[in-house]
């Protein structure tokens, strides 16, 4: 197997005694599209900036083709970036902002020319050349942004939380930009956000961050499907949590019981099991049925105590009878829910297969 | 509704009287000087019997005045180039570094601007008595940029901090070695900071009277020095004529303000 | 310095650390240490050195009637020109945050243009205006209102409207801000409150504005305090003031160790003061919030 294209390796950042990352080890492949996922504070957004030297880990490498980059100064790097706030130079044009990497590199003024028109062809701004950034939308701007990020054709391109102060409309047309220009360009690319839906579009892989380190890498289904950890679980879909007790475990499943001591098999199992132990049973609303209890219960009981219309779906919102709270989502129109009232009492029952236990 | 004009009632005239008695009260001293100093009236009455522009021919033929005025500009014009420059350098440690008693240090480097002048003219004359700096260009200097200073941090420092260093950093990236981010991109950004601590430094020093009473000796003395020596001997209409023209540089100056301001805003 | 660092974490290929800043303002600080500080505090020290170690020149200051006159002046002139500023200078900051646009800007031009014109232009300007055959003089007699010209300048009198001149501006401006800052519907509420005008002025407005007036008014007290110019020009010798004091003791009667204390006074009571009109100014702050 080939060297991956970059490789972070066991990086560590601290301030004094707080520890923002810790043991990060990465590889990306050439080309990839991979998100660093995560809340505010969780390390993602300095990982980024190690990459781009404005921090100095603690401990740790970061490999480019094989290269140690911590050696070289910012500026050197070759990397682009496209910033959380607009970093246009004010008091240049937007061709000038393009040309300036480029002039920079001192490059002759026909290839920066013939550069410039380039790059705005690729993010749709031909004809703004002339424009000042004050003079743009805080798109536009991010747009050319992208251009300028792009015009010294970087190996590399860091991507901070781009699209986090614009409207939602109008994220969803650039992020579809973004998936065209990284198509078209094959850049690699390090995308940080803390939108799931964001990551979830745009990624090839993402990584979930949480306080400091990486919880799981994966593609989008992989993560969603296959949670490693709850933190995982709650931040890509939605998730609810039931406590159980580990009745046994092996071979990464357990048997584990609920509050009203019905047993349930073969459930995917994350952590340390003991049996007898207090777990957590995570459930997804879309992947949960839900029926009026007649006769026979065959799942976990539930009273209905709100049912919300959501456009092409229904979210019926349950309190189970050891007292939690289970949300089921239903297409519109679905038969379940004919003629359901809040206050009616239902079973929810699911395949073991899309439930996890988490300890 | 207080803070709203239409609704104020007859309140709105009584505001409105004491604004334009106050405006009148600032503005007519100012146009009072301007008009005598065309006056032909040797005992500065007004109005004048007569018209005469005698007095700016006296002021353009008194070698010392004139000298005295080139030696404020060649102060102010010094004292601005470093006052900018040490300026700049300076914000960039207060605003960027992150270092212990920072705060503290801001608050000295600005305490000039709210001491008592004489307590600096005082002491500065005393130490430059011993060190032989009184009544040279170089005590002047000094003694002004220890006044300017503080302006020009105050304005630059206002600028940079409303910079955002992601632009610089931006810079960097794309290639540019950090001094070259800084003067390609960080500076042609503060530049309007850059221009109100010039503006400022000029003012401080060429208007500046206190400290230079104690600076200058019979053979070097700045135009207000001799303004004030004037004045203490008599209310001659050339110095009038004098203030007339420092009043008539005060609005180039405030007009080169108010348009270069609006040409950056644009 | 960067192999040091070098050397010292030679396992891992970090580069040097970022420098922290402080030594951009080193040259400042020299700069500043060496030609305020050092001699401002040599200055001071003289007061207790000169001519002999000890507080002789605090007792002859602070025993003496004549040198006492002058402190008293000086704060009352101070004092004064305070009071008046802010009475005159509230309402005009008012009307200026809530007038049309147009007539605001030309107040403020004007504002601008007497704060920046040159102090001795403006001093002088008043000196004429008041002597005895002044104009002012001239306009009392004219209108009947007086028989004799009033002695209005090289006196207290004198010093006094030249001082409130200058210092207007420096509190209309502040003034502005903090008017300027709050929000309209507040006012409202109080009317819908059922406030009347009075009301709404007193007990709202004016509370609303008093950190912001104390802050201003301070900042004129402290800088009338030590000022030096139109005192000594529209006061005469006959009535001087603390800064003329200093000035005299070191120019006219070399006398290092009184000028020297009698600076210290100023200084003590100027940094006093400033530090309470930081704390007002703090305050504003946080209401801002």
């Amino acid at each position: 197997m080939t060297e991956p294209f970059l490789q972070i390796q066991g990086i560590r950042k601290a301030y004094g005694p707080v520890v923002a990352v810790e043991n990060v080890d990465l590889q990306v492949r050439r080309g990839e599209f991979l998100t660093f996922l995560g809340p505010s504070g969780s390390g993602k957004s300095t990982t980024l900036y190690i990459l781009a030297g404005f921090e100095d880990p603690t401990a740790g490498n970061i490999l480019l083709d094989g290269r140690s980059l911590l050696s070289i100064p910012s500026h050197k790097r070759n990397i682009g970036m496209v910033f959380q706030r607009y970093t246009l130079f004010p008091h240049l044009s937007v061709g000038e902002n393009i040309a300036f990497p480029l002039k920079v590199r001192r490059l002759p003024k026909a290839e920066v020319d013939a550069k410039v028109k380039e790059m705005l062809r690729l993010v749709r701004l031909e004809g703004f050349e002339d424009r000042r950034p004050a003079q743009m939308s805080g798109g536009q701007q991010q747009r050319v942004a992208l251009a300028r990020a792009l015009a010294y054709d970087p190996p590399l391109l860091l991507m901070d939380e781009p699209l986090s102060a614009l409207d939602k409309k109008l994220r969803e047309e650039i992020q579809y930009e973004i998936r065209r220009i990284h198509q078209q360009t094959e850049v690699t690319i390090l995308y940080v956000t803390h939108d799931q839906e964001e990551a979830l579009r745009l990624s090839d892989r993402i990584a979930v961050f949480s306080k400091g380190i990486i919880d799981q890498i994966g593609t989008g289904p992989e993560l969603y499907s296959n949670p490693q950890t709850r933190f995982v679980a709650e931040f890509i879909g939605d998730s609810d949590f039931l406590p159980c007790k580990v009745l046994s475990a092996s071979d990464g499943h357990a048997t584990i019981s609920l509050g009203d001591g019905r047993a349930l098999d073969r459930i995917p199992l994350h952590g340390f099991a003991s049996a007898g132990g207090k777990a957590a049973l995570m459930l997804r609303p879309e992947r949960l049925r839900l029926a009026r209890i007649s006769g026979e219960n065959a799942g976990i009981a539930a009273t209905v105590s709100d049912i919300t219309f959501l456009g092409n779906n229904i979210h019926v919102s349950t309190t189970t009878d050891d007292g939690a709270l289970v949300s089921v989502r239903l297409p519109f129109g679905h038969e379940a829910i004919a003629g359901l009232n809040r206050g009616d009492r239902v079973q929810l029952t699911f395949d073991a297969g899309s439930a996890h236990v988490f300890c | 509704m207080l803070l709203d004009f239409q609704r104020l009632g007859w309140w709105k005239y009584a505001l409105l009287a004491i604004s334009l008695l106050t405006a009148a009260f600032l503005l007519l001293p100012i146009l009072f000087i301007a008009a005598l100093s065309f006056g032909s009236s040797q005992w500065l009455i007004f109005p004048p019997p007569g018209w005469t522009l005698k007095w700016y021919a006296d002021f353009f033929a008194d070698p010392r005045w004139l000298q005295s005025a080139w030696t404020s500009f060649q102060i102010a014009a010094i004292v601005t180039v470093l006052s900018v420059l040490l300026g700049l350098v300076t914000s960039f440690g207060l605003v960027r570094g992150k270092f212990l008693f920072r705060e503290t240090l801001r608050a000295l480097f600005l305490t000039p601007m709210i001491l008592p002048v004489v307590v600096l003219a005082v002491g500065l004359y005393a130490f430059f008595l011993q060190i032989g700096l009184n009544g040279t260009m170089l005590g002047f200097v000094i003694a002004h940029l220890v006044l300017a200073l503080p302006f020009s941090i105050l304005s630059i420092g206002k600028a940079l901090e409303g910079f955002d260093k992601s632009i610089e950093d931006a810079a960097v990236l794309c290639g540019a070695s950090p001094l070259e981010a800084k003067i390609r991109v960080t500076l042609p950004a503060i530049s309007h900071g850059l221009f109100s601590a010039a503006i400022f430094s000029f003012l401080t020093s060429w208007d500046e009277v206190v400290v230079a009473i104690f600076m200058s000796s019979p053979t070097l003395q700045t135009l207000p020095v001799k303004v004030w020596a004037t004045l203490r001997q008599d209310l001659t209409p050339v110095v009038a004529a004098a203030s007339t023209l420092l009043i008539l540089l005060t609005v180039i100056l405030m007009a080169l303000f108010a348009l270069v301001r609006k040409g950056l805003k644009s | 310095m960067s192999s040091q660092i070098r050397a010292s974490t030679a396992s891992a290929p970090v580069r040097p650390a970022r420098p922290s800043g402080l030594r951009w303002t080193l040259p400042a600080l020299a700069f500043v240490m060496l030609f305020f500080v050092v001699p401002v505090a040599a200055l001071l020290l003289r007061s207790i050195t000169e001519p002999a170690f000890g507080l002789q020149n605090y007792v002859a200051l602070l025993g003496s009637s004549t040198y006492l006159k002058i402190f008293v002046n000086t704060f009352l002139v101070s004092a004064v020109v305070t009071v008046i500023s802010l009475t005159i200078g509230f309402p005009v900051a008012w009307a200026l945050a809530i007038m049309p646009g147009r007539l605001a800007s030309v107040i403020f031009a004007i504002l601008l243009l007497s704060m920046w014109t040159n102090l001795l232009a403006r001093t002088y300007a008043w000196m004429v205006l008041l002597q005895r055959t002044g104009l002012i003089n001239k306009m009392l007699i004219g209108m009947g209102l007086i028989d004799q010209p009033l002695p209005l300048v090289n006196n207290l009198v004198g010093v006094t409207i030249g001082m409130t001149y200058i210092m207007l501006p420096f509190i209309i401006l502040p003034l502005y801000g903090v008017i300027r800052k709050i929000d309209p519907a507040i006012l409202q509420a109080a009317a819908l409150c059922g406030a009347t005008r009075w009301q709404s002025l007193v007990r709202v407005l004016l509370p609303l504005a008093l950190p912001g007036m104390a802050a201003g008014a301070l900042m004129v007290f402290v800088m009338s305090l030590g000022y030096f110019v139109t005192p000594a020009l529209l006061g005469g010798t006959a009535n001087m003031m603390l800064a003329e004091l200093i000035a005299q003791f070191v120019q006219s009667l070399v006398n290092w160790g009184m000028g020297g204390a009698a600076a210290l006074l100023l200084l003590v009571v100027t940094l006093a003061l400033y530090a309470v009109q930081l704390r007002f100014a703090g305050d504003q702050r946080l209401g801002d919030r």
